[in-house]
């Protein structure tokens, strides 16, 4: 017993068929598989194939173990089509914590195929899937971003999505925030909402260019 | 100086507890998420945590169930979070928080709470 | 003439060398990479970067791009770097695996990457000299680069003074041989960690290994973006055996790329580990 002489051979592995399939159809099936190691490999794999959307999104609705789970998000993150995000945006109604999580961790990496569904989930009635689409603003290279931003704070009723969109306006906000920030911390008299509001309006004063 | 490690994806709120905990002479140390908030706390000691519930990568119960498990000093914990419904508190308790608040707190509410989980009467 | 790089090339490279190998360059590395494009320019008697480009992308074999990333992946590092978690293997993450692992099971570690051996030839000093359990144990050492010249001096195993300065005087007689002003590492050691190519940002290249117990992925991921970063986790996540444990760099948190692992606390250091069983 001690350290291995090298062989300079390589390693028989054991048999995985998921490493001499090439063809899509085959990883699909795969993705069924009764062996979580299969099923994680084959979305893995999938990863580089856009018509794979629906059938990593079917999967990800009924399986039930986290590293596949995780993994079928990664590859999803990956394809990043619009196709891909409203299957993601589903997840939000989910009544797993968990997989709401993900997916908003994961739709944080697609800003250019969210912009076509985020102003309609800034618009649900739930105000957890207002604030999760607010989070998801953090990371969104897009232009609307701060005038999504200012919508929410002077319109939404609920100050717990105020509250997700101040976190965020403090680091994007420009000069046109400054007057719908006073207004914010008017309109709800709260500690937390003024020390938010008081946060964003100093940061944008310091990045304002010297006159 | 007894140290808190807030546990929340949102900076401003952790900038906030921050700023309302140092005045009062705590030191506070941030995690970004559950998993990050476990690198931390097996790391080092802390007198308590502060832990928000949705996070990203591990959420603020998997973060308690985990660190409960673990053989260490263990500190009392404070859940916040935007849900006041009954069933979300008792997964709380179960996962191992010592008291629930519902946010957003106002300074002197969290501060209340932060003095009687570890036991300050007059810092 | 010299060619020139636009603002333009750097970003199209950037984006195709990021999509190869999952490492992609901050605009203040432009300078670096330029340097080493235009040095390849010249090499290839081209005449701009852009007809470079078409051979790095339309070359069959991959011999440029090959050589462009020897050029763009040098990782310096040296002997004993981080030796905690070194200690940390031997004192704890071995003796549990050990524990767990039937006795006649082979306990595989990995090095990935491996820059020029220094990683995985320290690994192996620190088995023989402090864990006495190597008698009863077989331990397979394997390293991986994607930088073939790398991999290259990791084989041939001539070091520096300064490499091997952390290495102490008593394993330096044991394990070193002086050549001129270097130190050439024994062939003992040398036969016993198998090098071999892999990007680790390609899955497929990723699972020529398997089985591993024990990954040491230490100072890459840093250069990965987040989602390249949490690929990576996952490829690495699929290789390895339930248990197994992954050391990362000492400014790298996994709690920041991927939940799959399991954080362990051990006296010398953070580890993560692949949980035993999935529910």
């Amino acid at each position: 017993m001690a350290l291995l002489q090298k062989s300079g051979q390589p390693r028989p592995a054991p048999d995985d068929p998921t490493g001499r399939i090439l063809d899509v159809e085959a990883l699909e099936r795969c993705l069924h598989d009764p062996s979580a190691d299969i099923r994680r490999r084959a979305a893995a794999d999938l990863a580089s194939c856009q018509q794979a959307t629906q059938w990593l999104l079917t999967q990800l609705q009924q399986e039930t173990i986290p590293s596949v789970r995780q993994v079928i998000i990664t590859s999803l993150t990956r394809i990043n089509t619009t196709e891909a995000v409203q299957g993601l945006a589903t997840c939000l109604r989910a009544e797993d914590a968990r997989l709401r999580n993900d997916a908003i961790e994961a739709m944080k990496q697609m800003p250019d195929a969210m912009a076509p569904v985020i102003e309609e989930l800034l618009q649900d009635q739930d105000p957890d899937i207002r604030i999760f689409a607010v989070n998801i603003l953090e990371s969104l290279c897009h232009e609307q971003v701060e005038n999504w931003l200012l919508d929410v704070m002077d319109n939404d009723a609920s100050i717990n999505v105020v509250c997700a969109a101040l976190d965020i306006i403090g680091e994007v906000g420009t000069e046109i925030a400054l007057p719908v920030l006073e207004r914010t911390a008017r309109r709800f008299n709260d500690a937390y909402v003024g020390f938010a509001c008081d946060l964003a309006i100093r940061r944008i004063a310091d990045s304002r260019p010297a006159s | 100086m007894k140290r808190v490690l807030i546990i929340d994806d949102a900076s401003t709120i952790r900038l906030y507890k921050r700023c309302i905990l140092e005045k009062h002479g705590y030191l506070v140390e941030e995690a970004v998420n559950g998993m990050e908030g476990l690198e931390k706390a097996l790391e080092s000691h802390f007198d308590l945590y502060i832990v928000d519930i949705n996070m990203p990568k591990l959420d603020g119960y998997g973060f308690l169930q985990r660190i409960r498990a673990e053989d260490i000093d263990q500190p009392p914990a404070m859940m916040v979070s935007t849900e006041s419904a009954a069933q979300d508190k008792e997964i709380a308790y179960q996962s191992g928080a010592n008291l629930y608040l519902v946010k957003p707190a106002k300074p002197a509410e969290l501060l209340t709470f932060v003095r009687l989980l570890m036991g300050d009467h007059h810092s | 003439m010299t060619a020139i790089i636009s603002q333009d090339d750097f970003l199209v490279f950037r984006e195709y060398f990021y999509r190869k190998t999952g490492i992609r360059f901050e605009s203040s590395k432009r300078y670096f990479v330029d340097k080493r494009l235009i040095d390849r320019i010249t090499a290839n008697d081209c005449a701009s970067f852009r007809e470079y480009f078409t051979r790095l992308r339309f070359q069959a074999n991959g011999e440029e791009l090959q050589r462009l990333t020897n050029l763009l992946t040098v990782n310096e590092t040296y002997f004993m770097r981080e030796e905690y978690q070194f200690d940390c293997l031997t004192s704890h993450i071995l003796p549990e695996l050990s524990e767990h692992l039937p006795t006649d099971k082979i306990i595989n570690i990995w090095c990935i990457p491996s820059s020029s051996g220094e990683e995985p030839y320290s690994i192996a000093m620190q088995l023989l000299e402090n864990w006495p359990m190597l008698r009863n144990r077989d331990v397979r050492l394997l390293a991986s680069d994607i930088n073939t010249r790398m991999l290259d001096m990791a084989e041939e195993g001539l070091y520096s003074e300064r490499s091997i300065r952390n290495v102490p005087p008593t394993w330096r007689a044991r394990y070193f041989s002086r050549v001129g002003d270097m130190y050439q590492i024994c062939d003992e050691l040398r036969a016993c960690v198998e090098f071999s190519h892999v990007n680790l940002a390609n899955p497929v290249e990723v699972r020529r290994q398997h089985a591993i117990d024990v990954v040491f992925c230490r100072n890459l991921l840093i250069y990965f973006d987040d989602l390249s970063r949490k690929e990576a986790a996952e490829s690495l996540y699929d290789v390895m055996s339930p248990g197994g444990f992954i050391c990362l760099g000492h400014s790298e948190s996994m709690g920041r790329i991927s939940p799959l692992f399991t954080v362990r606390k051990f006296p010398e250091a953070i580890v993560y580990q692949k949980p035993w069983e999935e529910s």
